[in-house]
């Protein structure tokens, strides 16, 4: 067995992921739960802690969605136990809900809510700045800036989150969450208190008496904790001579550290890991210099409040911010040396760059050779030229999104979790040409089930085709409800899709195997009928396990993996395996013939069934 | 102590994440202050995929930018070409020589062109599939071009910081094959 990548005694040094870190840093701070829901560039945190929560006694799971995983949190918190609820930005999003009524209650056990954030939209739908998340709910902001200070950071946390009786949001982004540097461990602290529940029903209940109180309450404890985090060892000021003085927190302390180094310059860095509230008396002395320079991404949430302190306090400090640095996408070391100079009037040049003379494809993600996706749009596409008719498609978040690109092109719109049945509801109400939407099973259980109700409920036509590859697979394969395992593999019931759905008061329920096209265009064709003719939403649950998943698992036994050719001398040069179809293993060659490159081929054998001149055929490989 | 910077390019499932932890580690354990960037999540689907991997003294950020890098490993042309304004003036590139067109893209560049446009800088081209397959297992693609890039002696590494690495990781036939593909990138640099 390899050791699990956070397990170690003090002192033992480890090349961690950030979101590695905190996990570790979570594990030294002797949580009793982590929960989640899978979401890059936060998918890490659990699946390090499910590999030692057996032996630590931690309860771990994987949740339907992240209003519940932050709802468990609370609970622990409840009975005085320390939890650990992490989630991708907009995962935050679903669990606002709780998460701003949480601001007021306040916490008894530590309760950490690590949002990770994806400044550049990497594999996101925006690019939202969750510290503002943290003003709003009146719930304090703390960003580390390099991997150990991730871990050192989440562990004490929980002692704040205690002291204050204040839950915290712990946010990273994405070249945090996963860049690898060296960790220095620390002490584990195993989870060893009583569980028991402080009843307090006039701190948890919400309700009219207690509200403008609590919220009072929080304000009061706001600026008691601003006071505080000036002594706080995580906001840290390197001073040199000079009367200009940089702002700045997160990873772009890294880039303004560069940045001086390269420029030759020595400027005093203000460091602040508390970002929400400002370390009151930190945030005055960097005020007192003459020029303020504010690094931070995307939006100007120190500045800001820098700038409203500055007023307040009648200090004259110049400060600049977001007139310098770019508030869309991420900062990097250029970026900040580029800012810097001209905050400062040097001139700067970039270093020259050897630049490709000829023009680069664009290479977007594709879904993988093999996928039953491929073969769920090839048939619905088929599906609707026989129908005559043209679909709005509405897509949602999962890999399945990757539709969207052509040649499919089968992606009107894709939203956030579950928007598809409900945008799609909308869409419906008026469309004369039917609504066709594709959801995940994972997206299914996390935020479509209330919408297909509605569907039902108000009657409203709708084809929901569910593209049920039995795990979360964007993020790396995370079992759900419908995977029949839990965060260990260890075996749980399995909650069918079809008998959800049927439950709900759908009558049109089909269940098809995603590789069998003809099988698939046809339920697809009653469908449409049906739900014309009825008046009702119509499910068609798509079902092939996630082809990557299927060939890791094969690779890991040893077994051998089919493989399919084009024979040349029948292959007819139509295109459709390649052109419309799509696969990535097959491609063209020099001389225009089309190939299968037998590497990437998983042996599906889907393309051999749509070849029209059967020039497709499995070959023999041994490994 | 040498500062180094190193991209690694190539198609999401490659191996290049492996690529830059196994560096990463070696160069750890020889004491450097190391700085792994990567990109997950979608990337894994066949997307255009870059590793950073920085090391020295002093602040490390996860980013290598434009004229930064003092060694580009490119798993494939396209990606290795769409890096190459990070590569420093004098940097060096090690290239698989394999090239996957993006599926359903019109005009994609001929190897000949792409291999012009790595020639205007100093690159080593590898056949690491044949290397790979040579070695036991065409998955064994990464080993070969990390060994093909230690044999640069851009990075303060040899053959056996990772070897002492690999049989931490591996066991059996995975480790025989993982050692004869980075012995084998290894050799086909130094020739
Ligand atoms: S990971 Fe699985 S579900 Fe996603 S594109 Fe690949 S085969 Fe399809
Ligand atoms: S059998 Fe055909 S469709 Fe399936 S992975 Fe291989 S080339 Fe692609």
């Amino acid at each position: 067995m390899v050791k699990a990548i956070i397990a170690g005694s003090a002192g033992e040094k480890k090349l961690l992921l950030g979101n590695e870190a905190i996990a570790r840093g979570a594990l030294e701070a002797g949580i009793s739960s982590a929960t989640a829901y899978p979401g890059t560039p936060s998918t890490e945190i659990i699946e390090a802690i499910a590999e030692v929560a057996r032996d630590y006694g931690i309860y771990v799971e994987w949740s339907t969605n992240e209003k519940v995983a932050l709802e468990i949190g609370i609970g622990v918190s409840m009975m005085g136990l320390r939890a650990l609820v992490a989630m991708k930005h907009v995962g935050l999003n679903v669990a606002s809900d709780p998460l701003m009524s949480l601001g007021y209650t306040g916490v008894i056990g530590g309760l950490v809510v690590v949002s990770a954030d994806d400044p550049n939209a990497h594999s996101s739908q925006n690019e939202q700045d969750n510290r503002i998340y943290g003003i709003h709910a009146n719930i304090p902001v703390f960003e580390p800036s390099t991997v150990q200070e991730a871990k050192d950071l989440t562990r004490e946390l929980f002692d704040l989150s205690e002291e204050f009786q204040m839950s915290v949001i712990l946010r990273t982004t994405t070249r945090l969450a996963h860049s690898r540097s060296q960790v220095v461990f620390g002490e584990v602290v195993r989870p060893n208190r009583e569980a028991v529940f402080h009843r307090d029903p006039e701190k948890w209940a919400l309700l009219p008496p207690y509200n403008l109180a609590k919220h009072r309450d929080v304000l009061v404890k706001l600026d008691k904790l601003s006071e505080h985090l000036s002594s706080f060892r995580f906001n840290t000021v390197e001073k040199v001579d000079g009367d200009v003085a940089v702002v700045t927190s997160g990873v772009a302390y890294n880039y303004v550290k560069e940045a001086l180094e390269e420029l030759d310059l020595a400027l005093s860095v203000f460091k602040l890991a508390s970002v929400y509230p400002l370390p009151r008396k930190l945030a005055l002395e960097a005020l007192s210099y003459g020029k303020v320079i504010v690094v931070e991404e995307l939006e100007p949430v120190l500045e800001w409040q820098l700038k409203v302190l500055a007023y307040e306090e009648g200090m004259k400090a110049e400060i600049h911010g977001k007139d310098l640095f770019p508030r869309v996408g991420e900062l990097n070391k250029e970026l900040v040396k580029a800012g810097l100079s001209r905050a400062l009037g040097i001139r700067y040049e970039a270093p020259p760059a050897v630049m490709p003379s000829v023009e680069l494809p664009r290479r977007p993600p594709v879904l993988c050779p093999g996928c039953g996706h491929r073969s769920t749009y090839y048939a619905v596409k088929i599906a609707a030229q026989r129908l005559r008719v043209k679909p709005v498609y509405a897509n949602d978040i999962g890999c399945y999104t990757l539709g969207f690109y052509p040649p499919y092109q089968m992606a009107d719109f894709t939203w956030s979790m579950g928007s598809s049945i409900g945008i799609g509801l909308g869409i419906a109400r008026f469309s004369k040409e039917p609504v066709v939407a594709f959801i995940g099973d994972s997206t299914f259980f996390h935020a479509g089930i209330p919408a297909l109700i509605n569907a039902v409920y108000n009657r409203t036509p709708m084809l929901v085709i569910v593209m049920d590859n039995g795990i979360t697979a964007m993020t790396g394969h995370q079992p759900h409800p419908g995977s029949g395992v839990g965060v260990f593999g260890e075996e749980k019931p399995a909650i069918r899709i079809e008998e959800v759905a049927r439950a709900a008061g759908v009558k049109f329920v089909e269940v098809v195997d995603a590789y069998d096209i003809i099988a698939m265009r046809d339920a697809v064709e009653r469908a449409i009928k049906y739900m014309r003719e009825a008046g009702e939403p119509a499910v068609i649950v798509s079902r092939r396990p996630c082809a990557l998943m299927v060939l890791r698992e094969k690779r890991r036994r040893g077994e051998s993996i089919k493989r399919y050719t084009v024979m040349k001398e029948k292959c007819i040069n139509c295109g459709i395996c390649v052109d419309r179809f799509a696969c990535p293993a097959i491609v063209r060659e020099g001389d225009g013939k089309v190939t299968i490159i037998p590497d990437l081929c998983t042996g599906c054998g889907v393309c051999a069934t749509i070849c029209p001149a059967k020039a497709i055929r499995e070959v023999e490989v041994d490994e | 102590m040498s500062r180094r910077s190193v991209v690694i390019a190539g198609v999401g499932g490659q191996g290049l994440i492996t690529i830059g932890s196994v560096l990463g580690e070696a160069l750890m354990a020889k004491n450097y202050n190391v700085s792994v960037g990567e990109i997950h999540g979608l990337s894994q689907r066949g997307g255009s995929v870059a590793v950073f991997l920085k090391y020295g003294e002093g602040a490390v950020s996860p980013v290598v930018t434009q004229g930064e890098a003092d060694l580009i490993v490119g798993l494939e042309l396209i990606e290795t070409v769409r890096r190459l304004p990070l590569l420093k003036r004098d940097g060096s590139v090690v290239v698989n020589d394999f090239l996957l067109p993006p599926p359903a893209s019109k005009s994609i560049p001929t190897r000949g062109e792409l291999l012009s446009n790595l020639s205007r800088v100093k690159s080593y081209v590898v056949d690491a599939r044949e290397l790979a397959l040579k070695a036991g297992s065409e998955i064994a693609v990464n080993m070969v071009m990390l060994g093909a890039a230690l044999a640069t002696k851009i990075l303060d590494l040899d053959i056996p910081d990772i070897e002492n690495l690999l049989s931490k990781r591996f066991k059996g036939d995975v480790l025989r094959v993982n050692m004869e593909a980075l012995r084998l990138g290894y050799q086909s640099i130094k020739e």
